[in-house]
């Protein structure tokens, strides 16, 4: 089921020099087992997202992430009278989104998970914090001086800071963790690493937006068909 | 140090003790593994025994960023890293020794070792917290009453250097737009 994935992105001439002996130990063995091969780099047949359906994973993460992501809310929304706060929640929330990642395969959350989810939760934390902090200056106080927040009825200087921690710490420290994440799962965007093949070329040619823009949509489009592949594989059990 | 370390040495309990020797053999474990998969796992090993540690000296806020970030993400992160990379079989398990890298740390450590005498025992009246009563006395007393918040970690994090946590939460969102840069992509996910 994963080998789909890496056969798609081996390299053509890496198909024609060494085939048969290799790929053949490579199918006896069961898929969560590395070939055992003695001080050979293995780069070149690992290049897509590895990943097994786990009869294991699978359940103990359906039964946990609800649990871990209810324990990062509480940790969140009652770090003022407990241990914790936005950033020790919005990694919790983020290393959640992790587990799912690893029981149901990369790919398949990355496509669940838009990068307008992603991108929204890091600006908008950020855009949040720097609004709470600014309201005050605009009624004629200090920078993040809570006091002077319209928050009827309640008291402004608590829930100033609660609001600060839930909707601004929070949210960006977990999208940019998630997006680390994917980002990290991806790799780099010309799949040469530093500097090689014609991508490298294209790139330091000089503020060509377009040509930078393509690869990257290449790059996009190949990876949305072995996320489709991975979601297809999920939905046929 | 002569005269504070045993009743340093006579406080050590029996989970103080096994929590410090598992973070240091872990911490020689990460150093010395020739398998870098087997490095990184023994790693994460070590960042919850930190989190454990920090929770016994009272510290839960400092444990739960440790337990969450360093033991959870970094590892994750190491690991989407390595399956990126390539990974070479070995048949030895630990590395061999450098001479020259070994006697290096080891000044290093014995340097730091140097140091340890003037670091008060934990709970001494000598220690800065409680020998400057009128900066960190101030926080404790004041901070409830002037945020009306229970935890004075948050409230001296939140309001009392407020700022300071927006210039951090903006280098973390600083951090995912370098890694951005760094990997040529214009998109998260």
């Amino acid at each position: 089921m994963s080998d789909e994935d890496t056969d798609m992105t081996d390299a053509p001439s890496e198909n024609a020099t060494d085939d048969s002996p290799t790929d053949r130990a490579d199918d006896d063995l069961p898929p969560h087992r590395a070939a055992p091969r003695s001080g050979r780099l293995d780069s070149e047949r690992r290049q897509g997202t590895p990943y097994t359906e786990s009869q294991v994973i699978m359940p103990t993460v359906k039964v946990v992430a609800p649990f871990a992501f209810t324990f990062g809310l509480f940790v969140t929304f009652h770090g003022s009278g407990s241990p914790g706060g936005g950033f020790q929640g919005g990694a919790i929330m983020a290393a959640v989104v992790f587990m799912i990642a690893f029981a149901f395969g990369i790919e398949a959350t990355r496509n669940w998970l838009a990068n307008t989810v992603v991108v929204a939760l890091a600006v908008g934390g950020a855009l949040a914090f720097a609004g709470i902090g600014l309201v005050p200056v605009a009624l004629g106080g200090a920078f993040l001086q809570y006091d002077l927040l319209p928050i009827p009825i309640l008291d402004p200087v608590k829930y100033g800071m609660e609001g600060v921690e839930i909707v601004g710490i929070a949210p960006i420290v977990s999208g940019v963790l998630m997006g680390l994440f994917f980002l990290l799962a991806n790799g780099f965007a010309s799949d040469g690493g530093f500097g090689t093949g014609e991508s490298g070329e294209s790139r330091d040619d000089g503020g060509d937006a377009d040509d930078n823009a393509a690869v990257a949509d290449g790059g996009r489009d190949a990876r949305g068909a072995t996320g489709s592949d991975s979601v297809r594989g999920g939905g046929d059990r | 140090m002569t005269a504070l370390a045993p009743a340093v040495v006579a406080q050590v309990t029996a989970i103080e003790a096994s929590l410090l020797a598992f973070v240091v053999l872990t911490a020689l474990a990460t150093a010395l593994a020739r398998d870098v998969l087997a490095a990184v796992i023994v790693f994460g090993a070590y960042s919850l025994g930190m989190a454990a540690l920090y929770t016994f000296y009272r510290a839960p806020d400092v444990a739960l960023t440790e337990a969450a970030i360093s033991a959870g993400v970094t590892t994750v992160l190491l690991l989407v890293t390595l399956a990126k990379t390539s990974r070479i079989d070995h048949d030895a398990v630990f590395e061999s020794v450098n001479l020259p890298a070994a006697g290096a740390a080891g000044l290093l450590f014995a340097g730091l070792l140097l140091t340890m005498g003037d670091i008060p025992a934990i709970g001494s009246p000598d220690a800065p917290v409680w020998s400057n009563p009128e900066v960190s006395q101030w926080y404790l007393a004041e901070s409830y009453a002037q945020t009306g918040v229970e935890n004075t970690v948050m409230a001296v994090l939140a309001a009392f250097r407020g700022f300071d946590t927006f210039g951090e939460a903006v280098v973390v969102f600083a951090g995912g737009i370098a890694a951005l840069i760094v990997l040529h992509r214009e998109a998260f996910a």
